[in-house]
């Protein structure tokens, strides 16, 4: 080892999420009740409030991140998307032709205010100070969000993976922090595996399903005559959608969690820092159920409870592993960034909730 | 005097710190030598507003920051200066039981107004006010479905849906829909049924035909007649993507959308939409039952019989998933004849 320390021990620093469901109980009802009372319009607010209670509570390092947006920026991006939203549906209902060309525009439109809305989020976002950004072009968010998802559906989704690994790597290698990139890499065959596990166990959940149904029909069958007698058509048709997409609601968590997980641990900070993610697919798959299950069960008012008990799973298994102590790091490397302050506010960029 | 961090213009260095505001509006930092670190009218500092226990930031306006997490001190510290803070009552009302507790019972009023009145009568205006192409282009987007995969063409005489062809003319000039919108289409499979499409195309299976007796079948088409007037079918679409959207609100989250969390909720209510736009078919057959001079009762009789052909001897039963009330309940409206 040298003696100037260029290979310092990897320093582990924990994620931790300190909110509690309590204190974000209270935030959420009375956000809830302000937005009902003033018909919508509030809701730029308390989307403010809530994000900021989620940066402000996720700490690293012994400090915690934050969210500055102002609530005029986000009503008004949703003034625009609410626009945009009227102005499809009037012009489709006089004329129908003219969805072709607003899908036309819409493949311009969507990676222009994806890329509007990620960027809108990260400037506001701010650790020790200094803000994030993120700096993708519009031709990348093209490529990212609508090119290469088209490509992976009409490849019968082979190509669909590797899709994923594209927007994957748009969105974090966009990222900056003070300035200086994230950058996550890790090999297609990783999201192609998960992919594959996916699929397994779809198809296991979906064969014992149908098997169940085939079961229960042959003992109809031998009882009362003809399955489905009497089942009106939509029935028929629910309990078919049904079939398909239960097996997918239960797997989606877990897939997510998985794709959370690779991205994560294959992201280097200015090539010297690491992120690594450890959820466990499984356990983040029960944490999902039984909060639907309590949700339901309360009415909806177990929901700031379900939101906190995620947070706190998914950011108790997220670590920093920083080559060395991290506070000097950052406070050598990171001591004046005028120029990235000053570029905040200027371009035109709103949070459009994509 | 608040203790906390003094972070340098625009950067991620801090040392330990002390704020202060002098007599003047000034708030001044100092180190913990005691050495001043910076200083700025109070009126020009952003201070964030307060919100949990989060840690609280006082900003200069040169791009440095002071952070603390003694959220009482700032408070007490620019008490003078309130106004330049906005948003501290958000926090007042956030924490306070009474503000919780009336939030809690206006937001459970409202969505609850919302669901039982509110998403009905919206799907009622839109349905309403849906052209009539887009109703045939739904219609005939199900009827391929139906036609490819679960039904299949009648093996009905000619003579005899000629027959039932009469009834529901019949039935259909009682008022129960205009002549020109409601057509009958005979089909075979899927049990004794008959269903309507929102264009006014109402199916009848050969099995149903052959179970009812003329005046039943009247009670059947005016049953489905009354889903076309009532244009329940578009209803029940728009019901569907409003059911979400206010989950949407309630939560503040788009990306619940297309997960369990909104799917079942969204499940339990559409289905109770779907018996009240029963129960509303029932009671508008009822009338025109009456208009042709047949007892409602007659019905109760078919329905019953449906009933035991398919799960034989026991009672199907309702239940919260299913579409339509159960048949007890449906019976004994069309005996009551109310």
């Amino acid at each position: 080892m040298s003696q100037a320390g260029t290979a310092a021990a990897p320093t582990l620093y924990p994620f931790e999420f300190r909110g509690t469901g309590s204190a974000y109980f209270g935030i959420w009802i009375v956000n809830l009740a302000l937005t009902i009372v003033t018909v919508g319009i509030f809701s730029a607010w308390a989307k403010v409030r809530t994000r900021r209670y989620f940066n402000g509570s996720t700490w690293v390092a012994g400090h915690a991140f934050d969210y500055h947006a102002s609530g005029y920026r986000i009503l008004i991006g949703r003034a625009i998307a609410l626009a945009l939203l009227l102005a499809y549906t009037l012009s489709t209902h006089f004329h129908p032709a003219i969805k072709v060309l607003w899908y036309l525009a819409g493949a311009w439109l969507l990676p222009w205010l994806a890329n509007s809305s990620i960027r809108f989020n990260a400037r506001n976002t701010s650790y020790r100070n200094l803000r994030f950004n993120f700096t993708a072009t519009d031709t990348e968010a093209f490529m990212a969000i609508v090119l290469w998802p088209f490509l992976g559906l009409i490849t019968a989704l082979i190509l669909w993976p590797f899709a994923q690994r594209q927007k994957d790597y748009f969105y974090i290698n966009n990222h900056t922090f003070g300035g200086r990139y994230f950058e996550t890499k890790f090999p297609t065959w990783r999201m192609y595996a998960i992919f594959a596990i996916g699929l397994g166990v779809y198809g296991f959940i979906l064969a014992v399903l149908l098997g169940l149904g085939f079961a229960a029909m042959a003992v109809l069958q031998q009882s009362h005559g003809t399955p489905f007698a009497n089942v009106p058509p939509a029935a028929v048709g629910y309990i078919v959608i049904a079939m398909f997409y239960l097996p997918f609601l239960l797997i989606a968590p877990a897939i997510h969690t998985m794709i959370v997980n690779l991205t994560a641990s294959g992201t280097l900070f200015d090539d010297k820092h690491r992120l690594e993610s450890k959820m466990d697919p499984l356990k983040v798959t029960g944490i999902v159920i039984s909060n639907v299950a309590l949700c339901l069960v309360t009415l909806g008012f177990y929901y700031p409870w379900a939101k906190v008990r995620l947070a706190r799973y998914q950011m108790s298994k997220l670590t920093l592993v920083a080559s060395g102590d991290v506070d000097s790091y950052v406070s050598e490397v990171f001591d004046s960034q005028s120029a990235v302050g000053e570029e905040i506010g200027s371009v035109f960029s709103f949070d459009f909730g994509l | 005097m608040i203790v906390g961090r003094y972070f340098f213009a625009n950067s991620a260095r801090f040392v330990p710190a002390r704020a202060s505001v002098d007599d003047k509006r000034i708030l001044k930092i100092t180190g913990e030598d005691g050495g001043s670190l910076a200083e700025a009218p109070l009126r020009q500092v952003k201070i964030t507003p307060r919100l949990a226990d989060l840690p609280r930031k006082l900003m200069l306006p040169d791009g440095a920051c002071f952070e603390t997490l003694d959220n009482d001190g700032v408070d007490e510290l620019i008490g003078i200066a309130r106004h330049l803070v906005s948003g501290g009552w958000m926090d007042r009302l956030e924490r306070s039981w009474r503000a919780i507790v009336v939030s809690i019972i206006l937001a459970s009023a409202a969505v609850g107004a919302f669901v039982v009145w509110g998403i009905p009568a919206l799907a009622f205006q839109l349905a309403m006010k849906t052209p009539d192409w887009m109703a045939a282009a739904v219609s005939d987007q199900t009827m391929t479905v139906l036609d490819s995969h679960y039904i299949q063409a009648t093996e009905i005489s000619e003579a005899d849906q000629a027959k039932a062809m009469r009834i529901f003319e019949q039935v259909a000039k009682t008022g129960a829909c205009a002549p020109h919108v409601c057509r009958l289409l005979f089909r075979s499979r899927l049990g004794a049924n008959a269903f309507a499409l929102p264009d006014g195309r109402i199916v009848m299976t050969d099995a149903m035909w052959q179970m009812a007796k003329p005046e039943e079948l009247a009670g059947v088409f005016a049953h489905e007649m009354a889903h076309v007037r009532l244009a329940h079918g578009l209803q029940r679409v728009y019901e569907a993507s409003l059911v979400p959207a206010l989950i949407v609100v309630v939560t503040g989250d788009i990306s619940q959308i297309g997960q369990m969390a909104v799917i079942l909720p969204g499940v339990l209510v559409q289905s109770a939409y779907s018996r009240e736009f029963e129960t509303e078919a029932d009671r508008s057959a009822l009338t025109t039952l009456r208009k042709l001079g047949i007892n409602p009762a007659v019905m109760a009789g078919l329905l019953e019989r449906m009933d035991r052909e398919r799960c034989g001897d026991r009672p199907c039963g309702g239940s919260w998933l299913g579409d339509h009330p159960d048949t007890a309940f449906r019976a004994a409206l069309y005996r009551s004849g109310r």
